[in-house]
C-alpha cells in the first residue's frame, strides 16, 4: 500500500511546481478554494480566457477569500499573485486600505448591479442577497420580517453563523444594523430564543437546516435555485423580509506588484463580460453582474423588493463594535 | 518510584539522547512557528480583542473538564464491559468505538443529530442536543470510546496467572475490579485525561455547531477571528499562549500523578465470569454505549449510501483518496517512529521531571491552535525561501504525525515502561544491547500496540483537514478537503458519502493493522 501512495505523493509534489518551460506568461490568480474547484467557476473561466489571451491561468486557492487576502498581505510586494479574485463587500474596504491594489481602469457602466458601480479599485463578478431559506413543505407561511420572526413561538428555530468566523454570519450583523441602526441590539435580543446555534461556517449551518433541525437558515436568496436546477427539488424558498435585504457583492482586484497588470485587467474584464458571466450562476449560485436574459435559469427569480445600501466605510470602521453588540445581546 | 527501580533499568544513554532530541525538535518547531508569527505581526493593523475572552476561557475550561471527566468514566465502564463479554461481532464493535476519535468531529456531530436531533431516529424523545450538554455528548462519543479502546488494551494485558489467583480467591465483581483491574488502568488514566482535555479544549467547529450560540463557545474561535478577521497576529499569539498555558497546567498535573507500571500479556480468552448482577450491568453498559456511540456512526454510514455511485464515479474522488492514503501512510509511519523514540527515551529514565520534559512537547503541540499552526507553518516555510505551495504535502505529513503523537505515546508509553521495569533485570543479566532488547524483548510485546498506533496515526491523518488554510489547495486535495468542499457547494449528499467512506477506511485500518502487526511479531518470535 505504501509504494503507490508514495508515488502519488511524489507526483503531487511535481504537479505543485509551476510549469515554467513555456514562453507564455502565467497569470496567477489568488482565490478561494470553492472558486477554483472542479464544480466552481474557475475551470470554465480559465478555459475561456486562455483561448484568446496567449497565456496560462493558474489558480492559487486558499481556504477562503479572507485567507487569500491575508496571504497577500503576508507576502507583501513579493507576492506571486497578479490578481485576487473573490473579495466581498465586507472585506473590500480593508483590502483597499492595504494599498496593495491598483485601480482597475475599466469602464463598468454597463453592469447590472443592485446599485450603479462606482468603485475604481475592484471589479464585481457576482452578487447575492442574504436571506433566510425555508422548506415550503414544512413551513407554509414564513415570517415576513425580523419582527415577525421574533414574534414566532420559541420552538421556531433558525440557524445563523458566527460573525467572527463566517462571512454570512458577518452579513447578518450588517443586515440588521443597516435595517435597524442603533436598535439592532433589540432585534438580536429578540432573535435569541430562536437561534438554534451559531455555526462556524455556512456549510455546516445550512447542513443543519437541510437535516431538518431548524425551520430556517441564513443563506442567500439564490440558494433555492441550486436545489431547483441541480437537484430538481423545488421545495426550498427564501423568505422576503419587509425591512429589505442587503447584497454581498464579490469583487476582484489587481495587485500593484504584478508584472502582468494588463493581462490581469483583461481577465477581470472577461469575467464581467456576458461570455464570462455565463460561467457564474450555475457554479457559484449567485446572480451575474450583467443581464444574461434567457441564459439565467428562471429558478433564480427576481431580486427582493427592497434592497438596503451597505456603507463600506462604516462596515470597515465599526464592524467589531457591531459584532460585539450583537453577541452581547445574545449572551 | 522506589529507588530499587533505578537499579533495575538497563543503562541506555542512546535512547535517552534520542528521546531528548525528538522532544527538543518538537519544542523548537513550536517556538519557531510562534516566532514566525510574531515576526509578521509588525505588519498587522491590530483589531479589538473581543470583550468576552475571559468568558470564553471559563466556558472552554468548564466544557473541557466535563468532557474529560465523563469520557474517562464512560471509557472505564465500557472497557470493563468489553473485557468481560464475548459476543459475535465484538471485534467490529471495538473497531467502531476506536474509530470514533479519528472521525472528523463534524461527521460525528451530524451522526449524533441523525439519532437524537429534532428530525432524528429518536428525535421524538426530545433529548436536548444543543448547548453545553450537546457539546459534551459529542465529545463523549469521540473521546469516551477512544478511552475505552486504550483501557481495554490494558485490561486485556492482565496476566492470566493473576486472574487465576483472583478467581481461586473467589473475588466479587467489585473486588475484582478494585484489586485487579484498577491497578492495570490507573497508569493510563493521566495520559488519557491530558489528551482528552486538550482535544475538548481545542475543539472548534463541533462546539459552534452544537453549542447553541455565544453562551457555549470556545477560545479557539477568538484566536481564529484574531488571525482571519482582525489580522491582529500579536493578539492571536497572546491568546494562543493563554491556551497553551492552561493546557500545559493540565499536562503537568497529569504528569505529576504517580506513574503506575502496567502489566503485559497477550489477550487470553477469559474463563472467569462475573456474577449475574455484574454481567447484567456489563450488558447494559454495552447496550447503552452501542445506542449512544455506534448508532451515531451507523447513521453516518447509512446516510452515505445514497450518493455512493456518484462519488465513486468521480476522478477527483480517486485522486483525493490516493493523496489521503499517501499522506496518511507517511504520517502514521513518522508518528510511530517518533513515539517509539520518545517512549523508549522516557522508559530509560526513572527521573520524573525528565520524563515529563521528554513527553511535554508532544502534548503541547496538541494545544497549539490550528489557525496558528497553519499561519506559522506558512510563514516558516516562506522564511526558509521555499515556495509554500510546493512544501504543502510535506507540511501536512509532519503536522498530522505530530497530531497523533500524544495518542501514540499514551498507547506505547505504559507497555514500554512496564517492560523496562519488569524485565530490566533480565535484560541486564543477559547483557542485551539496545537493539537486541528491542527486537527480542520489546517488539514481540508491543507489536499489537504499535499496530494500534499506526492505525491511529493513519486515521487521524485521513480525517484531518490539516494546516492548509493558507496553502494552495488547487492541486493538493485530500478526502476531508473534498468533503468540506462538497458541503460548501450545497452537495451534502456527496459530503455524506465521502464521510461514510472515510469511516469505512478508518474501521478497516483499526481492525486490520493491530491484528496484522501481532501476526508479524509472532512470525518473528
Amino acid at each position: 500500500m505504501l509504494r503507490p501512495s508514495l508515488f502519488a505523493l511524489a507526483a503531487l509534489v511535481c504537479l505543485a511546481l509551476p510549469a515554467s518551460a513555456e514562453d507564455k506568461p502565467t497569470l496567477t490568480l489568488y482565490t478561494y478554494d470553492a472558486f477554483a474547484a472542479d464544480w466552481g467557476p474557475g475551470p470554465q473561466l480559465k478555459a475561456g480566457f486562455e483561448q484568446s489571451c496567449g497565456c496560462t491561468v493558474a489558480f492559487v486557492a486558499a481556504e477562503d477569500s479572507i485567507s487569500a487576502l491575508r496571504r497577500i498581505q503576508l507576502e507583501g510586494a513579493t507576492t506571486r499573485a497578479d490578481a485576487l479574485v473573490g473579495l466581498d463587500t465586507f472585506i473590500a474596504g480593508e483590502a483597499r486600505a492595504t494599498g496593495l491594489f491598483a485601480p482597475h481602469g475599466l469602464d463598468l457602466g454597463g453592469l447590472a448591479l443592485p446599485a450603479p458601480w462606482t468603485d475604481t479599485d475592484f471589479v464585481p463578478f457576482d452578487y447575492g442577497y442574504f436571506a433566510f431559506v425555508y422548506d415550503k413543505t414544512r413551513l407554509a407561511t414564513p415570517p415576513a420580517s425580523f419582527e415577525a420572526l421574533i414574534a414566532e413561538p420559541d420552538s421556531f428555530k433558525i440557524v445563523v453563523m458566527d460573525p467572527r468566523s463566517s462571512t454570512p454570519g458577518l452579513g447578518l450583523v450588517v443586515w440588521i444594523r443597516e435595517a435597524y441602526g442603533d436598535h439592532a441590539p433589540e432585534i438580536w435580543a429578540g432573535l435569541k430564543p430562536h437561534i438554534l446555534t451559531m455555526s462556524r461556517g455556512w456549510s455546516e449551518g445550512y447542513g443543519l437546516f437541510l437535516k431538518g433541525e431548524a425551520d430556517m437558515a441564513l443563506s442567500y436568496t439564490t440558494s433555492p435555485a441550486y436545489h431547483a436546477v441541480a437537484e430538481g427539488d423545488d421545495r426550498y424558498a427564501a423568505a422576503e423580509f419587509t425591512e429589505g435585504h442587503i447584497a454581498q457583492v464579490e469583487v476582484s482586484g489587481i495587485l500593484k506588484s504584478s508584472p502582468h497588470q494588463e493581462l490581469a485587467r483583461q481577465f477581470l474584464a472577461y469575467m464581467a463580460s456576458p461570455e464570462g458571466q455565463k460561467a457564474i450562476p450555475e457554479t457559484n449560485w449567485m446572480y451575474p453582474v450583467v443581464d444574461l436574459g434567457p441564459d439565467l435559469p428562471a429558478a433564480f427569480g427576481p431580486a427582493p423588493g427592497k434592497v438596503l445600501p451597505v456603507d463600506e466605510a462604516a462596515v470597515t470602521a465599526d464592524r467589531n463594535a457591531w459584532i460585539e453588540e450583537a453577541l452581547a445581546a445574545l449572551r | 518510584m522506589p529507588r530499587s527501580a533505578e537499579r533495575r533499568l538497563p543503562h541506555r544513554p542512546l535512547r535517552l539522547a534520542g528521546g531528548a532530541a525528538a522532544a527538543v525538535a518538537i519544542a523548537a518547531l513550536i517556538a519557531t512557528l510562534f516566532w514566525s508569527i510574531l515576526g509578521a505581526a509588525a505588519g498587522g493593523q491590530g483589531g479589538g480583542a473581543g470583550a468576552d475572552i475571559g468568558y470564553l476561557i471559563y466556558i472552554t475550561t468548564l466544557q473541557a473538564s466535563l468532557s474529560t471527566a465523563l469520557s474517562l468514566l464512560v471509557g472505564i465502564a465500557l472497557a470493563w464491559a468489553l473485557n468481560r463479554l464475548r459476543f459475535v461481532g465484538r471485534t467490529l464493535v471495538i473497531g467502531l468505538f476506536a474509530a470514533a476519535i479519528v472521525t472528523p468531529g463534524l461527521v460525528v456531530a451530524f451522526g449524533l443529530l441523525a439519532v437524537w436531533g429534532r428530525s432524528g431516529w429518536l428525535g421524538g424523545l426530545g433529548v436536548p442536543v444543543f448547548g453545553l450538554g450537546g457539546v459534551v455528548a459529542a465529545h463523549l462519543i469521540l473521546d469516551g470510546a477512544f478511552a475505552a479502546r486504550i483501557l481495554l488494551a490494558r485490561l486485556d494485558a492482565i496476566p492470566e496467572l493473576r486472574l487465576k489467583t483472583g478467581q481461586s480467591l473467589g473475588l466479587s465483581a467489585w473486588r475484582r475490579f478494585a484489586v485487579i483491574d484498577w491497578p492495570a488502568l490507573r497508569g493510563s488514566l493521566p495520559g488519557l485525561a491530558a489528551i482528552i482535555f486538550l482535544l475538548a479544549f481545542t475543539s472548534f467547529p463541533i462546539v459552534l455547531l452544537l453549542g447553541g450560540g455565544p453562551a457555549v463557545q470556545t477560545l479557539e474561535l477568538a484566536i481564529y477571528s484574531a488571525v482571519r478577521l482582525d489580522f491582529d497576529l500579536a493578539l492571536a499569539v497572546r491568546l494562543a499562549l493563554v491556551q497553551i498555558g492552561i493546557c500545559a497546567a493540565i499536562i503537568l498535573v497529569s504528569a505529576a500523578l504517580t506513574p503506575v507500571p502496567s502489566s503485559l500479556d497477550r489477550p487470553a480468552t477469559p474463563r472467569w465470569r462475573d456474577g449475574p448482577a455484574a454481567r447484567a450491568l456489563q450488558w447494559t453498559v454495552l447496550a447503552l454505549a452501542l445506542a449512544g456511540f455506534a448508532a451515531a456512526l451507523l447513521a453516518v454510514l447509512a446516510d452515505g449510501l445514497a450518493g455512493l455511485a456518484t462519488v465513486l464515479g468521480r476522478a477527483s474522488f480517486w485522486t483525493a483518496t490516493a493523496t489521503s492514503l499517501g499522506v496518511a501512510a507517511l504520517s502514521a509511519a513518522l508518528a510511530l517512529a517518533l513515539a517509539l523514540v520518545v517512549a523508549a527515551g522516557r522508559a530509560a529514565t526513572p527521573s520524573r521531571p525528565l520524563r515529563t520534559l521528554l513527553g511535554a512537547p508532544a502534548y503541547a503541540y496538541l494545544a497549539v491552535p490550528a489557525v496558528a499552526l497553519a499561519l506559522g507553518a506558512f510563514l516558516f516555510v516562506r522564511n526558509l525561501g521555499i515556495l509554500p505551495d510546493a512544501a504543502a504535502p510535506a507540511i501536512v505529513v509532519i503536522a498530522n504525525a505530530l497530531l497523533s503523537l500524544p495518542f501514540a505515546l499514551a498507547t506505547l508509553g505504559p507497555p514500554l515502561d512496564a517492560i523496562a521495569q519488569s524485565r530490566g533485570r533480565l535484560i541486564r543479566s543477559l547483557g542485551l544491547g539496545g537493539t537486541r532488547q528491542f527486537a527480542a524483548v520489546e517488539w514481540p510485546l508491543i507489536a499489537r500496540d504499535a499496530g494500534l498506533v499506526l492505525a491511529l496515526g493513519f486515521c487521524f491523518s485521513l480525517g484531518d483537514l490539516g494546516v492548509i488554510a493558507l496553502f494552495d489547495t488547487h492541486d493538493f486535495v485530500t478526502l476531508p478537503l473534498l468533503m468540506s468542499r462538497a458541503l460548501g457547494a450545497y452537495r451534502s449528499n456527496d459530503a455524506a458519502t465521502i464521510a461514510a467512506l472515510m469511516l469505512v477506511l478508518t474501521l478497516v485500518a483499526f481492525i486490520a493493522l493491530p491484528a496484522l502487526f501481532e501476526r508479524l511479531s509472532r512470525a518473528r518470535a
